[in-house]
């Protein structure tokens, strides 16, 4: 084997009770390369990486790595042979300051006082030598909960580097970021590539791994779908490698619709599980076939947003209306009664019960009907059958029949039961709609998308929360940025630029926008 | 009944079926280990265990004996089934059952003279309604003030337990000579009529059935059911898709009390004839095992209970004839629970192991046919 491969993986299989995540993959990255692993969800991209890290066992096949072939697979072995994997959900200790968490695990001690007391001084020290070594601007006296997404991230990075790392794996690291934040981010990368060192990114957003990347590989169902030089590609050509099928990217049409006010909220205050305002004096208007998008870095307050408007937490001021009928005090039931359905953030806690079979879970809120239940008591199991059916097969759910636990499909099979229910009240005219395609892949994104839509056409006035600012600029009629639990600015998705709509996630109010910009 | 096979071999199910396996396993092996504890005491296993079916089985009053205990098992489990469904775990069977006891030896006993169509019916109403406003006590705390209802209904069975034992020592003491304790006897036209000589099986079996029928029913094919079970699964989705929560909390918690109030009007009606104090021997707590160990499913239940209760018959059959102690079968249940408490643990690893096998079976076989 020659000097210059940093990884070599052959054949990797990795079977899982009832699936095989990995199939017979073969794959060698270089050294100081930045290599990025593509794929949609559920493809095997992070089981993958997983194997690389030690995390999982391979039923199957061999890892080599530096030169040196792995004989057991332990996260501690991972580590000294030279692999630090940054998490997607940072493990770093909150009250810690910065220093602290990168010598966990290796403190030093104070050589004077028996070698057990922690040495500080030394911790900040040795954070400022690496700080200084890889330009990784980070304050190693800040304490870690004061920190933003973005610089938590570089902590995170340098606790990988701070263990000898030449191998860094980093798991879907924009995600949490923004715009001028993934902007950084890349910088880092670039300079660590620069240093000698190899990168591995995974991700799913393909202008990223066009931007960043020197060879892609791409996974698709578990199986290896190809390997590529960045530049030979285009991102048309990479998506229909990872669907296996050409994409057609074309807009989803959007009729003219008539506007009358559906959704008014007015001077709504709401605070959040630990009591703190959430939401701050809140004004919003949502009209009748029209989506509003709310834009937003996540902890703005979006989740009590959504939650007071359905009913499920209390309103401290202000008043909601719902076609001129005010729903602030009233109960969830009350609520979808009157016309509202919700598309919860959280579909497995919030949105379904995995240990209940589909048709369990889409009959809810029809069980009372008299054409499902006979005096509102016996279950007429025959229409609910054939009710549940139509709206698997409309929505294009993949699984072995409505008899089989939700638990049991993927994510975005989960995804299009709980969409197909909430879109399947006749007489509802307004949503709320939050991370809709939060982990879905591209095919199950825009089937979504399109149902989204269709229903805006049809006249619905739609609240869309999303942290994927993409999704907020390709649906919504209406940009509003959240911040701190209040709407700072207003955009036109057709005319605003992403960059401005960051900038606006980030500040208080239309002013500092525009004196920044 | 066609529907009924249906589901029970449909996809569905299969899931259960692996469940029962494993149930089947773990019942195998504590009669095993049983077998084994026997050897080195010195029994003959065999004989101990044919003395224990023997006197389970093995008479007309044997199984009448074993079909009253099924009763009381399959009553109490199904009370602990219907709350623990919709997830509240009623520990305050006991204290219910006691009341209801206690409602219906006095309803029974004031209404003597009065013809038993009448009577026993409202006895039956009585008992029902004891145990289930005592039961909607800590469902209402629950749902007002967030008290955890493990806690109130365990208080609440001492509450219960020495009211109606203070009720049948003091007030209510019966004139008659020679009783202790116990309250006024109710009129002998009432009592239920013994199915088998000297066996104390009693009409209360046609009851039960009834009760567990419509249970089951109700559970598994009405709206109501269904709103309790997912409620259950999911606290936060129930309210999500705005059902009542606070009334499917209080709803179940009153069917399971009233069930309880009704196993304690078996007793006096059955049996006692009068209220006494040692008119439950923590029944509830047995029915509540059965329950867990069954994963809350009806039809489980009542199956389950036959078994549970024949090893409780059989085995004082057993001290007598072979002179094995009747703890054993103690032991034995104590098996099985622990079993079946680590079922879901060792199924997964047994799973897992055999699909690794699996895979590296047939992706050995693809490369020697590729080769």
């Amino acid at each position: 084997m020659s000097n210059d491969i940093a990884v070599n993986m052959k054949n990797i299989t990795v079977r899982f009770v009832e699936t095989l995540a990995n199939d017979d993959i073969s794959l060698s990255i270089k050294k100081g390369e930045i290599f990025a692993i593509v794929g949609e969800n559920g493809a095997g991209k992070t089981t993958l990486m997983n194997v690389l890290a030690g995390q999982i066992q391979p039923t199957l096949g061999s890892v080599e790595i530096l030169g040196s072939t792995v004989t057991t697979f332990s996260p501690t072995a991972a580590i000294k042979a030279g692999i630090g994997m940054v998490h997607q959900h940072f493990m770093l200790i909150d009250s810690f300051t910065v220093a602290q968490n990168i010598v966990l695990g290796h403190e030093p001690k104070k050589p004077a006082k028996f070698g057990i007391f922690f040495d500080n001084k030394a911790a900040v020290r040795f954070t400022e030598d690496l700080i200084r070594e890889y330009g990784l601007e980070v304050p190693p006296n800040a304490r870690v909960r004061d920190l933003g997404v973005g610089l938590q991230q570089r902590v995170e990075i340098l606790k990988a580097l701070a263990l000898g790392s030449k191998v860094l794996i980093l798991d879907e690291p924009t995600a949490v970021l923004t715009p001028s934040e993934t902007d950084e981010l890349f910088k880092i990368i670039r300079k660590l590539k620069e240093k000698g060192h190899t990168i591995i990114i995974i991700t799913h957003k393909l202008y990223e791994v066009m931007e960043i990347s020197d060879r892609v590989a791409v996974l698709r169902a578990g199986k290896l779908a190809g390997i590529e030089e960045t530049k030979n590609l285009s991102e048309s050509k990479l998506a229909s490698m990872m669907v296996g099928h050409e994409l057609s990217f074309e807009s989803i049409p959007r009729d003219e619709t008539v506007k009358t006010p559906v959704l008014d909220i007015k001077n709504l205050t709401v605070s959040n599980a630990r009591g703190l305002i959430a939401i701050n004096d809140l004004n919003l208007t949502i009209n009748s076939g029209e989506i509003v998008g709310i834009a937003g870095v996540e902890g703005n307050g979006q989740s009590e947003l959504a939650q007071a408007i359905t009913g499920l937490r209390p309103a401290l001021k202000g008043s909601i209306y719902l076609n001129g009928i005010e729903i602030t005090k009233q109960s969830p039931e009350k609520i979808r009664k009157l016309g509202l359905a919700h598309i919860p953030e959280d579909r497995i806690k919030t949105g379904l019960s995995k240990q209940a079979s589909i048709w369990e879970n889409l009959l809810v809120g029809k069980q009372r009907r008299r054409e499902f239940a006979w005096l509102k008591l016996h279950l007429r199991r025959d229409k609910i059958s054939k009710y549940s059916k139509e709206v698997y097969n409309q929505f294009d759910v993949r699984g072995a029949g409505i008899h089989i636990p939700v638990g049991s499909l993927s994510g975005g099979n989960m995804q299009k039961i709980v969409v197909g229910r909430e879109f399947s009240f006749e007489n509802t005219r307004a949503y709320v709609i939050s991370q809709p395609t939060r982990g879905l892949d591209i095919a199950a994104m825009q089937f979504i998308h399109k149902q989204i839509i269709n229903k805006r056409n049809e006249g619905a006035a739609i609240l869309l929360i999303s942290a994927d600012l993409d999704e907020i600029f390709m649906l919504s009629d209406r940009i509003c940025t959240l911040f701190e639990g209040k709407i700072t600015a207003e955009f036109d998705p057709k005319t605003a630029s992403k960059e401005k709509v960051g900038l606006a996630m980030l500040t208080h109010s239309k002013e500092e926008v525009c004196e920044n910009s | 009944m066609r529907e009924f096979l249906n589901e029970l071999f449909t996809k569905r199910y299969k899931y259960d079926f692996s469940y029962i396996l494993s149930l089947s396993i773990s019942i195998l092996l504590a009669l095993i280990l049983g077998a084994v504890i026997m050897l080195i005491l010195g029994y003959n296993p065999i004989e101990g265990y044919g003395a224990l079916i023997k006197g389970a089985f093995g008479s007309p009053r044997g199984i009448g004996d074993t079909l009253a205990k099924t009763v009381t098992l399959a009553m109490t489990g199904l009370a602990m089934a219907v709350a623990a469904k919709a997830g509240m775990f009623n520990v305050g069977g006991e204290g219910q059952l006691f009341l209801g006891a206690m409602a219906a030896a006095i309803v029974g006993a004031e209404l003597t003279g009065v013809s038993p169509i009448i009577a026993i019916p409202l006895c039956l109403l009585a008992a029902m309604a004891a145990g289930g406003a005592y039961a909607s006590i800590p469902a209402v705390l629950k749902v007002r003030l967030g008290v955890n209802e493990v806690i109130t209904t365990i208080m609440m069975n001492s509450i219960a337990i020495y009211l109606c034992v203070y009720l049948s020592n003091g007030p209510l003491k019966t004139t008659e000579r020679g009783i202790a304790s116990g309250t006024q006897a109710i009129d002998p036209e009432f009592k239920f009529t013994r199915l088998i000589t000297s066996s104390t099986l009693t009409q209360s079996i046609f009851i039960a059935a009834v009760i567990a029928l419509v249970v089951w029913y109700f559970m598994s094919k009405t709206a109501q059911g269904y709103e309790q079970r997912l409620t259950g699964q999911n606290y936060e989705f129930s309210r999500y898709s705005g059902f009542k929560t606070n009334r499917i909390a209080i709803i179940s918690m009153i069917i399971s009390g009233a069930i309880c109030g009704l196993v304690g009007m078996f007793e006096v009606f059955g049996i006692h004839g009068r209220f006494i104090e040692s008119i439950s021997k923590e029944f509830y707590f047995d029915g509540m095992l059965v329950a867990m160990i069954m994963r809350y499913n009806p039809i489980g239940i009542v199956v389950i209970s036959i078994f549970f209760a024949a090893l409780k018959m059989g085995s004082t059959a057993m001290e007598m004839k072979v002179g094995i102690s009747s703890e054993l079968i103690l032991v034995v249940q104590s098996i099985i629970i622990f079993f079946m408490a680590a079922e879901n643990g060792i199924s997964r690893i047994l799973k897992e192991k055999a699909a690794i096998r699996k895979a590296k079976r047939e992706y050995l076989a693809a490369k020697a046919g590729n080769v």
